[in-house]
């Protein structure tokens, strides 16, 4: 009648699953790191006036203040290890080679060279006037380049439109030939063409997404982004704020994640603070100009609750001198200043102010150059794995250059694309325990839904090790071998951080970060294979009913928390269905495979 | 409403002409002919506060010109 001891041979079928997960991660490609990537080669450079001198190690405090006099130089040891390691920086150093002389016939001094800083190489896009965005170089851009370029997350941009087709007298700026656009919408004349009758739009479409790396014009930050043009603001750059409530409602309806508008004005709209709110309910970040008043005032909708407002900043890291500023000020990016001459706007393409046939370079200066900075650092994050606008803004603000605090004139300090990133990394390394909760309250539920005699105990379930490692598995990882790995044996290797993810998250890690989630592994079909494995071979059904649960739950809470977009769905509105629907079915095969046998 | 002021061009974003108003406030200049934005020059301007635009020049309320006339 079945088998004897079914709880021996889950717990051996358990084990030996559990070796062959370890087996196949330990076979896998080392993971493409993608947080905090630095790559392996580094460019130096001699830092000017000043050198290292290696003293012998474990020489004194006091010994290094005696030579400093006699040799007629600042020293200081360059780091805590100071006497032990013996390695000391003069800096201030008037004639480098002069001192050299001198400090290397010195018996207690090991070596002394001209201090060399290195600097990771990163990646430098082939846009010959990429030299002039300064900008770009302010925050970060090449490093963050490294690690995510924006790679399909839709960016609306509700502005004068963007030059992007050819389309009777409308043309599409050559450097934005190679960047992908989706479906917008024109509110102004109500056509599906929203084409730029001013240039405003197509200059803040390609700080977002220029084409870059075509050796073409000039770089963009997210431009593996796609943009969605959408117009509301006339040929001289006016709207009303019903269109443009309309519009953010369209935009996040439409797919868009990030919504960039650089526009704004003094009146408060209720109509257009609720489609703000709207749009951040869909899971978007809604990021905003301040305004150019040069005041205290910010301007509506950066001044509403849901969005971000963002600020000015010139080439020297000063608020602009136009930049509105206030209460409602999250956070500064750079704007340009004119005034400190030619060369400190933004420089993109779009079309010529007042002929909007001719493609032209232009430098502007605004809070409306401002933001597209930060809409376009917000995709790089969703790209590079956040999943809420909540995580977006956190990761914005965490990795902002400032001095720890609010202010209201820098918000919570200067945009850094680097930092920002760096700061997601570190989020996402915490582990989510959401997942793990959730299947622990559906197998509370799928017990209650179970005839008492087909019921086994909850504890019994979730203490069974053949049912608990592959809950752990498929929700939060098997995060304890890695703090174990840590604890004995020094930094874990790819395999051991892979485990450490959930599931089905581990595509996602093994192919790029930057990916959207796959449809395929975030889904059933991995629990419903192992249930009909399980049909005759009854012993894996506890395995099969930690992999279901913990399935389910990670799936409910994707839903729950405003999924990743999936990847290969022809519509981004299926992917919260196909989650759920997915997440359900997993639920279902748990509690088949809980079902307890009873002896007719 | 009538409001006095100065005429100025400000090169924030694309450029835009603004009524540095006596009251203090500054006013986005739209519409009204083309003898009007002139740098420097005093005005009374005739025309209605638009509270309901939204621009891309963000330098205060928009300002819809009916007419204006130079004063000394």
């Amino acid at each position: 009648m079945g088998l004897r001891n079914p709880e021996d041979v889950s717990m051996r079928i358990g084990r030996w699953l559990g070796g062959v997960l370890l087996l196949a991660a330990a076979c896998a490609p080392a993971p493409a790191r993608t947080k905090h990537t630095r790559p392996g080669t580094a460019a130096a450079a001699a830092v000017p006036h000043a050198l290292v001198i290696d003293f012998l190690d474990g020489i004194s405090a006091d010994r290094v203040a005696e030579r400093a006099r006699l040799w007629g130089l600042q020293l200081r040891f360059n780091s805590a290890e100071g006497s032990r390691s013996g390695i000391a920086i003069a800096d201030g150093v008037d004639d480098v080679d002069a001192a050299l002389a001198r400090v290397k016939g010195d018996p207690e001094v090991e070596a002394a060279e001209p201090l060399v800083q290195f600097e990771a190489l990163a990646f430098t896009p082939n846009d010959p006037e990429f030299d002039k965005q300064w900008n770009m170089k302010m925050i970060h851009m090449p490093e963050a380049w490294d690690v995510s370029r924006g790679k399909g997350v839709v960016v609306a941009v509700i502005d004068t439109g963007i030059a992007f087709e050819d389309r009777d007298e409308f043309v599409r700026v050559p450097d934005l030939k190679g960047t992908r656009f989706v479906d917008g919408y024109d509110f102004v004349n109500d056509t599906t063409h929203p084409n730029d009758d001013n240039g405003h739009g197509t200059h803040v479409a390609g700080t977002i997404a220029q084409a870059t790396n075509n050796g073409v014009g000039v770089a963009g930050v997210a431009f593996e982004a796609k943009l969605m043009p959408i117009k509301v603001l006339d040929a001289s750059g006016i709207g009303t704020s019903a269109d443009i409530a309309d519009a953010i409602r369209w935009a996040a309806d439409h797919g868009a994640k990030v919504l960039n508008l650089s526009l704004g004005g003094p009146g408060y709209s209720a109509v257009m603070e609720k489609a703000v709110a709207y749009a951040r309910s869909k899971g978007a970040v809604v990021v905003c100009a301040a305004g150019n008043s040069g005041s205290g005032n910010v301007s509506y909708p950066a001044a509403y609750a849901g969005a971000v407002g963002v600020g000015a900043v010139g080439p020297d890291g000063a608020l602009a001198p136009y930049s509105s500023w206030g209460d409602e000020l999250d956070i500064v990016a750079p704007g340009g200043n004119k005034r400190l001459g030619p060369g400190n706007g933004i420089l993109q393409a779009t079309v010529e102010r007042g002929d909007f046939r001719k493609p032209v370079l232009a430098e502007y200066e605004g809070t409306s150059m401002a933001t597209p900075h930060v809409a376009g650092v917000a995709a790089l994050l969703f790209a590079a794995g956040a999943r809420t606008p909540d995580e977006v803004e956190r990761a914005l603000f965490a990795g902002a250059v400032s001095d720890g605090k609010w202010t209201p004139r820098a918000g919570h300090g200067r945009l850094d694309a680097a930092g920002a990133l760096e700061a997601l990394g570190a989020r996402s390394q915490a582990i989510d325990w959401h997942p793990l909760a959730l299947s622990g309250v559906l197998l509370a539920l799928l017990l209650l839904s179970l005839n008492s005699k087909l019921r086994p105990g909850y504890l019994n379930v979730l203490l069974n090790p053949a049912t608990l490692l592959p809950l752990l598995l498929t929700t939060v990882g098997w995060w304890f071998i890695q703090l174990l790995w840590r604890r004995f044996a020094g930094s874990p290797p790819a395999a051991v951080e892979v485990l450490s993810l959930p599931l089905p998250d581990w595509e996602r890690i093994l192919f790029g970060r930057g990916r959207l989630a796959n449809p395929l592994v975030y889904s059933a079909l991995l629990p419903a294979v192992a249930a009909v494995i399980a049909i005759k071979w009854r012993a894996i059904r506890p395995v099969v009913a930690g992999l279901a649960l913990g399935t389910a739950g990670f799936l409910l809470y994707a839903a729950w928390a405003k999924a990743p977009g999936l990847a290969y769905l022809p519509f981004t509105f299926l992917a919260r269905p196909w989650l759920i629907f997915n997440g359900l079915l997993c639920a279902l095969l748990g509690r088949m495979m809980l079902r307890r046998e009873v002896p007719r | 409403m009538k409001l006095r002021g100065t005429v100025q061009f400000r090169d924030v974003e694309m450029g835009v002409w603004v009524l540095s108003g006596d009251d203090g406030h500054t006013y986005q200049l739209a519409g009204g002919p083309p003898t009007l934005r002139r740098a420097g020059q005093r005005v009374e301007v005739e025309g209605d506060v638009d509270a309901g635009a939204v621009t891309v020049a963000m330098v205060g309320p928009v300002l819809r010109v009916r007419g204006f006339r130079a004063v000394g």
